[in-house]
């Protein structure tokens, strides 16, 4: 139906949807259930093959993080129907104290293009039922590709109804989350609003530090039922940003990261170790764990398109610190992602592969200059975007725009090979915007020397973490109009800009074009929020610009 | 395969001064037709030589191509679509024709070095073509062709393969072309005239006036003009089938030979005082420049060979403005040149351009021959049902035009060894 937003634009609001009781239609009975209180999930699909997950709690001592209970064998099933009348692959797994009692299973021998349908089975107990989909043969040539598209969930800020409402759709292929899928903060340290108030409280009630921290964590994020129902619904495909270890973290340390909370590398691996066990993706290409933690990778989507998955956290140098603004974010060699990942990246826009070449990308690539900027609103800018600095230099020294030299050599590559179709797919700032990827920003957009474009970003907003509005403490569209018309104004790459809203974006891939829709949740501290329509922006074929699409794909239900 | 031998032509002269050139031995239209049936297949190849795909989609907002925009958006779509290396006018225009790569054809550029001779030269001698083309595959089974191409080197390595020649006129001085609108008259004038299987169309004045605009980096008026041109040469050529009822039973493919890349007057890298300079190469490398390609020939003893071809890479690879050296014997499975191309090729970065053999060699802006000009606009249009619509994610190119008309033609058989193209009906 179509409603008056709030700025005086048409937004299509979604019916009521019911908050997640902890099970939906393909919930086990609550005593199976409890087995496997954490859900289940899949990811990374392949054309033959996908990752299934799960937790088992054998034992009331055997809760995340303790490092107690037996060793045991989970059976798992996956079938061509939710009934498991067609099973067409089963097995066996062990797990046990040393891997969490998690389970992770990357399943082959699987049609392309297909829904399955998976369980796990432990001493009669069965899980809740999980529906995955394969991706498409190598060579095919699909219709469309339509996915979820989110980040930056903080547990603390609210209820995730983003999740729900997406679980609530019937038309997606899969969800991309693209970092910032829980946070490392204690309780009180990072909620909602100017007074980080705590909608729900973090556990364990600290920051975590510890393996045993960041499986509790990530067992508690696991539990909540809108997040459970979504990945029981659907495939994921994950990348980490900062939050998953630490606030602003690169290669050597993070902001969020003291001397007295032990060595960073150490602090890393517990929190890579731990993000390994509980999601279902891939590391260092295996589902195995212990062998590796490359997050970075590719998933192909028959001709259509290939997603490439960056980790922008683990190679990076640190940021630069002010006033040495301007001089260091482009030095040749400070890297954000590192010289073997930048190579890969290049190998992954190369002519040969698939037509759409989209880039799973944990901060913005987008150049944004806040030089004109009303001085009193960069602190709260920066409190949003992550990282303004307050000496008024006019620059996001946490993204691509602190290392200006990796997207230099990045962006001549896709300019010197005559790559199109490129399109960046962000996370982390709590905003959403449509971006145009200038060679030149200065005389954008005017050809220099034939082209103007490298591609297009597509940034979703948060499901709940702060954002412009919560920080100033204002209504929604009025200190953040200003600050969204100065920053569109000096970057007229920039073709939207939201600052207010919190929610989830749907991307639709075709060969004509690739659409994103932004949709927004009404409060991210009603757990019976709904989700509105907001705005909608495409890239057709080959012209890496932007253009307003007058409505959302699907029906949304 | 040889280049065909001379044969006996009659000279016709049209209304409006177009004078064509039609094979003795060519089966009159009305015999084909009755052959063939009222509902003949026409297939029409028009090629906007040089236009970016951004150009048809209205960059900077100015529509100045609508017609080929409609007809693309109405027709089969390939947006990934891409020239082949070297990204030239003659080899693509080959590998239009004959189905197969520059390693069988023997067209791998422009400009080559031709060791019988002794010297660089333009490819535009009949023989230069070693491969059979589909304008002879339709000679021999029965059809009829045509060439209308607005260049004097197309029109002069395409030879007397058609069954119907337009030699260019008038053209212009230092361009070596005839500018669009006497291309579209001559081609319509064969169509009403001849009514041929297939007519093959380049369509020149977008890629000259690329070459020539020498007022900046960024597309100026003349271009423009050329642009909103080619759209209207196209119109006229749809507008006509339509009226003379051709249309539904028409196959169009529109699409590119190459992109265009523009270059500062600094931007400009002359190789050979680079490779003349070291004491090995000295006296023993020739350098066919192509635009945004440098393909480097190896003259001295074959036993310094992979020394050589060594040393020139690394010598090519240090200089400014060069974005890859290929040893083109060990990239001949994705490169697919032929030793017509030389021992080492060598590509711009966007935004350059070679001048050999001196600096003052190549003073245009705009060029083509490396990779940043391999997109290009490639689509199907026309009126019969075997078009299909929509876009797809195929990664045509330029090879794959003649398969896709010899399938929709009905040619029987394949060049020996099969396509190297897909046919993308």
């Amino acid at each position: 139906m179509l409603a008056a937003g709030a700025a005086g634009t048409a937004l299509l609001a979604t019916s009521p949807v019911a908050p997640a009781a902890g099970s939906a239609t393909t919930a086990a009975p609550a005593s199976s259930s409890r087995a496997f209180r954490h859900g289940v999930a899949s990811g990374d699909p392949l054309p033959t093959g996908v990752v299934l997950w799960t937790r088992v709690t054998p034992t009331a001592a055997s809760a995340p993080g303790s490092g107690r209970g037996p060793r045991v064998e989970v059976r798992w099933e996956v079938a061509d129907d939710p009934s498991f009348r067609w099973v067409v692959r089963r097995g066996r797994a062990v797990t046990g104290p040393w891997r969490d009692h998690t389970v992770k299973v990357d399943v082959g021998g699987l049609r392309p293009a297909r829904w399955y349908w998976y369980r796990f089975t432990w001493q009669g107990r069965t899980s809740r039922v999980g529906r995955t989909r394969t991706a498409p043969a190598p060579d095919a040539s699909p219709d469309r590709l339509r996915w979820g598209v989110v980040s930056c969930a903080n547990l603390q800020a609210g209820w995730f109804s983003a999740y729900r409402h997406l679980a609530a759709r019937d038309d997606l292929d899969l969800v991309l989350h693209l970092g910032d899928y829980l946070y490392e903060y204690a309780p009180t340290e990072y909620g909602a609003g100017q007074q980080d108030t705590d909608v729900r409280a973090h556990v364990p009630a600290r920051e975590i530090v510890s393996l045993a921290d960041y499986r509790q964590r990530h067992a508690q994020y696991k539990a909540d039922p809108d997040l459970a129902d979504l990945h029981a619904r659907l495939p994921f495909v994950v990348t980490w940003d900062d939050h998953e270890s630490a606030n602003d973290a690169w290669r050597r340390g993070a902001e969020n990261h003291q001397p007295d909370e032990g060595g960073w590398r150490r602090r890393r691996a517990r929190a890579h170790r731990a993000y390994d066990e509980w999601m279902p993706a891939r590391m260092s290409a295996t589902a195995d764990l212990g062998d590796g933690t490359r997050l970075y990778r590719r998933l192909r989507f028959g001709q259509l398109a290939e997603l490439s998955m960056l980790d922008l956290r683990t190679y990076r140098d640190q940021q630069v610190a002010t006033p040495l603004v301007d001089g260091e974010v482009s030095d040749p060699d400070r890297t954000i992602t590192g010289r073997q990942q930048l190579h890969w990246l290049k190998d992954s826009l190369r002519p040969s592969r698939p037509q759409w070449r989209l880039v799973g990308n944990p901060v913005m690539i987008a150049p944004v200059t806040f030089a004109s900027l009303p001085a009193e609103l960069v602190d709260n800018v920066n409190d949003v975007t992550g990282l303004l600095p307050r000496d008024g230099s006019p620059y996001n020294v946490d993204q691509w725009d602190g290392y200006t030299d990796d997207r230099r050599e990045l962006f001549a590559h896709i300019r010197d090979r005559g790559v199109r179709d490129v399109v960046f797919l962000t996370g982390d700032i709590h905003s959403g915007w449509a971006a145009e990827l200038p060679y030149d920003a200065g005389t954008y957009p005017v050809p220099v020397d034939g082209e103007a474009s490298a591609g297009v970003e597509l940034v979703c907003t948060s499901v709940t973490s702060n954002n412009l509005k919560d920080i100033t403490g204002t209504p929604p569209r009025t200190t953040s109009v200003a600050v969204e018309t100065a920053i569109k104004a000096d970057n007229p790459h920039v073709k939207y800009l939201d600052f207010d809203s919190h929610g989830f974006s749907v991307l639709d891939v075709t060969s004509e074009r690739v659409q994103m829709d932004w949709w927004v949740i009404s409060s991210r501290t009603d757990r019976r929020a709904t989700a509105a329509w907001s705005t909608s922006w495409a890239t057709p074929a080959g012209t890496a610009r932007l253009e307003r699409a007058s409505r959302p794909v699907g029906g949304g239900r | 395969m040889t280049a065909p031998g001379p044969s006996r032509r009659t000279v016709l002269r049209l209304g409006g001064g177009v004078v064509l050139s039609t094979a003795a031995t060519a089966p009159a239209a009305a015999t084909v037709a009755a052959r063939r049936g009222s509902r003949r297949r026409r297939a029409y190849v028009v090629v906007l030589d040089g236009c970016r795909p951004a150009e048809i989609d209205g960059e900077l907002g100015l529509d100045l191509m609508p017609t080929v925009r409609g007809l693309r958006d109405g027709g089969r779509r390939f947006p990934r679509a891409r020239s082949l290396p070297v990204m030239e006018t003659i080899p693509n225009h080959t590998m239009m024709m004959t189905g197969v790569r520059p390693d069988r054809s023997g067209v791998p550029a422009n400009a080559i070095y031709d060791r019988d001779l002794g010297e660089t030269r333009t490819m535009d001698r009949p023989a230069d073509m070693r491969a059979d083309t589909v304008l002879e595959r339709c000679r021999r089974q029965g059809l009829t062709s045509g060439t209308v191409l607005s260049k004097e080197y197309l029109y002069g390595i395409f030879g007397p393969r058609a069954t119907h020649r337009w030699e260019p006129f008038p053209v212009v001085p230092v361009s070596g072309h005839a500018p669009d609108a006497f291309t579209m008259d001559a081609t319509l004038a064969m169509v009403d005239r001849f009514d041929p299987d297939l007519v093959f169309v380049n369509l020149g004045d977008i890629d000259r006036v690329g070459h020539s605009d020498l007022t900046g980096t960024s597309l100026q008026l003349a271009r423009r003009a050329a642009l909103a041109s080619g759209d209207l040469q196209v119109s006229r050529l749809v507008d006509a089938l339509k009226e003379s009822g051709r249309w539904r039973d028409s196959l169009l493919v529109v699409l590119a030979d190459h992109s265009m890349d523009w270059s500062r007057p600094d931007r400009s890298v002359s190789l050979t005082p680079v490779l003349t300079d070291d004491p090995l190469l000295a006296g023993n490398v020739v350098v066919g420049q192509n635009g945004g390609a440098d393909l480097v020939y190896w003259t001295g003893p074959d036993r310094d060979r992979e020394r050589a071809v060594a040393r020139i890479r690394r010598l090519a690879l240090a200089t400014d403005g060069v974005l890859a050296a290929h040893d083109r014997r060990r990239a001949s499975s994705w490169l697919r040149l032929g030793p017509e191309a030389g021992d080492v090729v060598v590509y711009a970065r966007a935004g350059w351009r070679f001048s050999d053999p001196s600096p003052g060699s190549n003073p245009l802006p705009g060029n083509h021959g490396h990779p940043t000009t391999a997109p290009i606009p490639f689509f199907l249009s026309g009126g019969h049902p075997a078009v299909r619509r929509g876009t797809s994610p195929a990664a045509a190119t330029t090879v794959d035009v003649a398969p896709t008309v010899a399938g929709f033609l009905g040619l029987r058989g394949a060049p020996r060894g099969g396509w190297d193209g897909v046919p993308r009906l």
